[in-house]
């Protein structure tokens, strides 16, 4: 127990003061890591709705836009303060969810596909919409993160510790909701929905309040993602890229786990924007594609199943262990 | 405490129940006895909202239980075995009472927990894993414990004694004696073992192709005419 | 008035032909294999573009390259099947992630090798109107709408008529009973596939002809394809043909009376329409359950 306290507390040292510190010189690393810790919180919120929820999204592009959206026009037309406003993107997002209440009956691909449906909707609609988002146009000269206490968040490195710790707060969640009776019955629901109502439990609530979640965090990653590029565009904010890119990075880091999707995102990231992107200019997803379809018939569990084939897996108890 | 009326649910073309009528009072002890595809089953999914009815209502401690859904039935005090159970697989035993306690009874009792476990003999079992490692009859104790974890005031117990064998059958049917002498709640259960059925419940009802042909004790149940034939197939001779 | 209606009956029920060639591939493998093959629309682009390329490269007409296409068309099909069929767990879920890497390994691949111009045939024997009364349409549309009547047509023969075809039938409606009765599952699958191929070529053939076409093209193919499907109802195939033309009527009759822009959403407001109100469909099966 004072290992993982003691684990923990220089994690967040590392991540909060060694990061910035050793690379706040290169803007254009620190802008990839950013970058791929939002679509790693993306990446969390998608594999939190996978196993806790029991549904697999093809359409988490829907939240992050309207998350963006909402706390952009928030801020922008109404006068809101940028802390405030995050907080109501995901609030938004929760409520587009809504939305998608009625295809939670659906079985899970057609769920799947039905969420993939609905971001094209409201892309749709977003560019339509001239009256509300400004369509294809789009919004420019969103205001930046303000200075706070004399610090000015808007820099790189302000971005950074913002981001990062939205993704903290989003994994802390997550693991209080896994290990909590919520938690076991959601695990439950997976093998028997109907053993699970007959002891009581409102498995359509369960399911719901998931996807509420998931939708919340990725909405405040579109949200915070507005203010940090201040621009946005419906193309843009509501792009296949912002499911796509997630879920081969969950998949990639393991879904099972909660630092799965985050690692994996980092290093899928990383290596799209690297490594990738400087071979093939144009259609360098081609190799995200393969990555995904590897994992699947190879390692379905992440590279962490890759890994812990050479360790010796230590059995741990159900209330705590993996999904 | 239980009251059906008029029941009716069609498949198709198949009535499974055709007009149902059947009270339970609290505490009571009733075998539901018929042949298979008598709608016994059926009768259950509609009691704890599993299966809307076309025809007939439900009421359960006097209220209209209709419309009201099955995890809020169970959580209102109907609790119900499958027929082929279905333990909540990726949790050990102990945590499928608590999840059942959380939600069915309202809060965790460990104490509570800990005499159910002792009741239905699964005591040093609370840490394994529901799904791997329990056998057939341990799994059925599963069942019922889960149930009874929710704090029942109706047990509706679907053939729990299946495909057990003898002598396990005669320590579950105690087993149950005890449930019901200790908690007091009224115990719906279908079966087909005619001894188990005259040795624990003082009332049986028969179910045949979804109509209730019987209702009394078992010896005077088991003696009608209607009920051997719908069993043997033939009216003996009177 | 009316003339502006029956224009866009005519022209929905054109291009509703289309679709219904892609709605049912993608039934047909789903019924077999209980798969949904996230990639099937961008196989049914793959098609267009090799269409695209036998015009551009050789003068031909994109009719000439539907044998090309579907030569294309069924080794991606027949690979996808490959790598879809090794998966060894959790099948549904795990097939969606794959096809869905695939999709994306087709949607760039088309990138790299096609660029994203949009791409439309250049031919005018095929852009030539065709008039009937007061009914106009472009020559491909109708071409291709008998191809797509005839197709479905023979479709129906071979599930109906041929033992391969009945194969196919008992294998969507209870694998484990086609199998006691030695049908071989696998093949059945492969041969869906191979079907759905088939169709895709001709539908993405089809597409170029008569519209235009870019790489993001492919999603929203599958997704129109998944909109008919719900429309239709689970295990419908009448329904799939009334979805297919459901969906092509709303989005021409969107075209005239509001604008293009809005057709595709169109589509999708029909789809929650159907979800929010008609949960099994248009024709599939009520459900029993309480919930």
């Amino acid at each position: 127990m004072a290992a993982r306290i003691a684990a923990s507390f220089a994690f967040a040292v590392a991540a909060y003061a060694l990061v910035p510190f050793a690379f706040s010189g290169n803007l254009y690393l620190m802008s990839m890591i950013v970058a791929a810790l939002t679509i790693g919180g993306i990446a969390l919120a998608w594999a939190l709705l996978g196993n806790l929820g029991g549904l697999v999204s093809f359409g988490h592009a829907a939240f992050f836009g309207v998350g963006s959206y909402a706390s952009a026009l928030l801020v922008m037309k109404a006068g809101w303060p940028i802390g405030i406003s995050l907080l109501a993107g995901g609030a938004c997002a929760a409520l587009a969810a809504v939305l998608m209440l009625p295809a939670l009956r659906l079985r899970g691909p057609y769920f799947a596909l039905a969420v993939l449906a609905y971001a094209h909707i409201f892309r749709i609609v977003a560019t339509e919409w001239k009256g509300l988002t400004n369509g294809a146009g789009g919004i420019g000269n969103i205001p930046r993160f303000p200075v706070v206490l004399g610090y000015d968040f808007s820099s790189k490195t302000g971005a950074y510790w913002i981001v990062l710790s939205l993704v903290l707060a989003f994994a802390l969640i997550y693991a209080g909701i896994r290990r909590s009776h919520l938690g076991l019955a959601l695990r439950a629901m997976h093998d028997s929905e109907d053993a699970t109502r007959a002891v009581g439990v409102n498995s359509t609530l369960a399911k719901a309040s998931m996807l509420f979640l998931s939708a919340f965090m990725t909405g405040m990653m579109g949200a915070f993602n507005a203010h940090y590029i201040n621009f946005l565009e419906p193309d843009y904010a509501f792009s296949g890229l912002w499911t796509m890119l997630p879920i081969v990075a969950a998949i990639f880091g393991g879904y099972r786990t909660i630092t799965g999707p985050l690692i994996g995102a980092v290093v899928v990231y990383l290596l799209d924007q690297l490594v990738f992107k400087a071979m093939m200019p144009i259609g360098h997803q081609i190799v995200l594609g393969a990555l995904l379809g590897a994992m699947i018939l190879f390692a379905p569990q992440g590279l962490q199943s890759i890994f812990a084939r050479r360790l010796p897996r230590l059995r741990m108890t159900s209330a705590s262990g993996d999904a | 405490m239980l009251e059906l009326s008029d029941i009716g649910v069609r498949f198709g073309g198949l009535r499974a129940l055709d007009g149902v009528s059947l009270s339970v009072a609290a505490g009571e002890i009733v075998g539901l006895v018929g042949p298979n595809g008598a709608g016994k089953t059926t009768l259950f999914n509609v009691i704890s909202g599993n299966l809307r009815p076309q025809r007939g209502s439900l009421h359960f401690d006097g209220a209209d239980i209709a419309r009201v859904p099955a995890y809020a039935r169970a959580r209102r005090g109907i609790g119900r075995t499958f027929q082929i159970p279905q333990p909540m697989h990726t949790l050990t035993v102990a945590e499928n009472l608590a999840v059942a306690q959380r939600f069915g009874a309202g809060r965790v009792d460990a104490h509570a927990a800990e005499e159910i476990l002792d009741l239905v003999h699964l005591t040093g079992l609370a840490s394994r894993d529901a799904a791997t490692s329990l056998s057939l009859a341990e799994l059925k104790a599963l069942e019922v414990a889960k149930a009874l974890a929710t704090r029942p005031r109706m047990l509706l117990l679907d053939e729990v004694l299946a495909g057990l064998e003898a002598v396990a059958k005669r320590r579950f049917t105690q087993m149950l004696a005890e449930i019901h002498a200790r908690y007091k709640l009224a115990i719906v259960i279908i079966e087909h073992d005619i001894e188990t059925i005259s040795t624990l419940c003082p009332r049986a009802a028969v179910l045949n192709f979804g109509q209730l042909i019987a209702d009394g004790t078992p010896a005077f149940v088991f003696s009608q005419p209607d009920v051997v034939a719908s069993y043997t197939g033939t009216v003996p001779d009177a | 008035m009316t003339e502006l209606v029956l224009q866009a009956l005519w022209s929905g029920i054109l291009t509703g032909s289309s679709y219904a060639l892609i709605a049912l591939g993608l039934a047909l493998v789903f019924g077999t294999m209980n798969v949904i093959n996230l990639a099937h629309g961008e196989l049914v682009l793959l098609a267009a573009y090799v269409a695209y390329t036998c015009e551009s490269a050789w003068g031909a007409s994109p009719l000439l390259a539907i044998p090309a296409a579907i030569v294309i068309v069924c080794i991606a099909t027949a690979l996808t099947y490959g790598l879809v069929g090794r998966i060894r767990r959790d099948r549904e879920l795990n097939s969606l992630l794959l096809t869905y890497g695939i999709g994306i390994m087709l949607t760039n691949g088309i990138l790299l090798i096609w660029k994203a111009d949009i791409r439309s045939t250049k031919s005018a024997w095929l852009q030539d109107a065709i008039v009937f009364g007061p009914l106009y349409s472009m020559r491909s549309e109708l071409l291709f709408f008998a191809v797509s009547a005839a197709l479905i047509a023979g479709l129906w023969w071979w599930l109906t008529r041929t033992w391969a075809g009945r194969a196919v039938r008992a294998v969507a409606s209870n694998r484990d009973a086609a199998q006691l009765m030695g049908i071989d599952p696998h093949r059945v699958e492969f041969v869906s596939f191979l079907v759905a191929g088939l169709l895709a070529a001709f539908a993405g053939a089809a597409i170029f002809s008569v519209g235009v076409i870019q790489p993001g093209l492919g999603i929203s193919l599958t997704i129109k394809a998944f909109i008919i499907t719900v429309l239709a109802g689970m295990g419908s195939v009448p329904g799939l043909l009334v979805g297919a033309l459901l969906l092509g009527l709303t989005e021409s009759l969107t075209t005239t009376f509001f604008s293009s822009a809005l057709q595709e959403l169109a589509g999708m407001v029909l789809f929650l329409v159907v979800l929010f109100v008609l949960p099994n469909g248009l024709f599939g099966t009520r459900w029993r359950r309480a919930h």
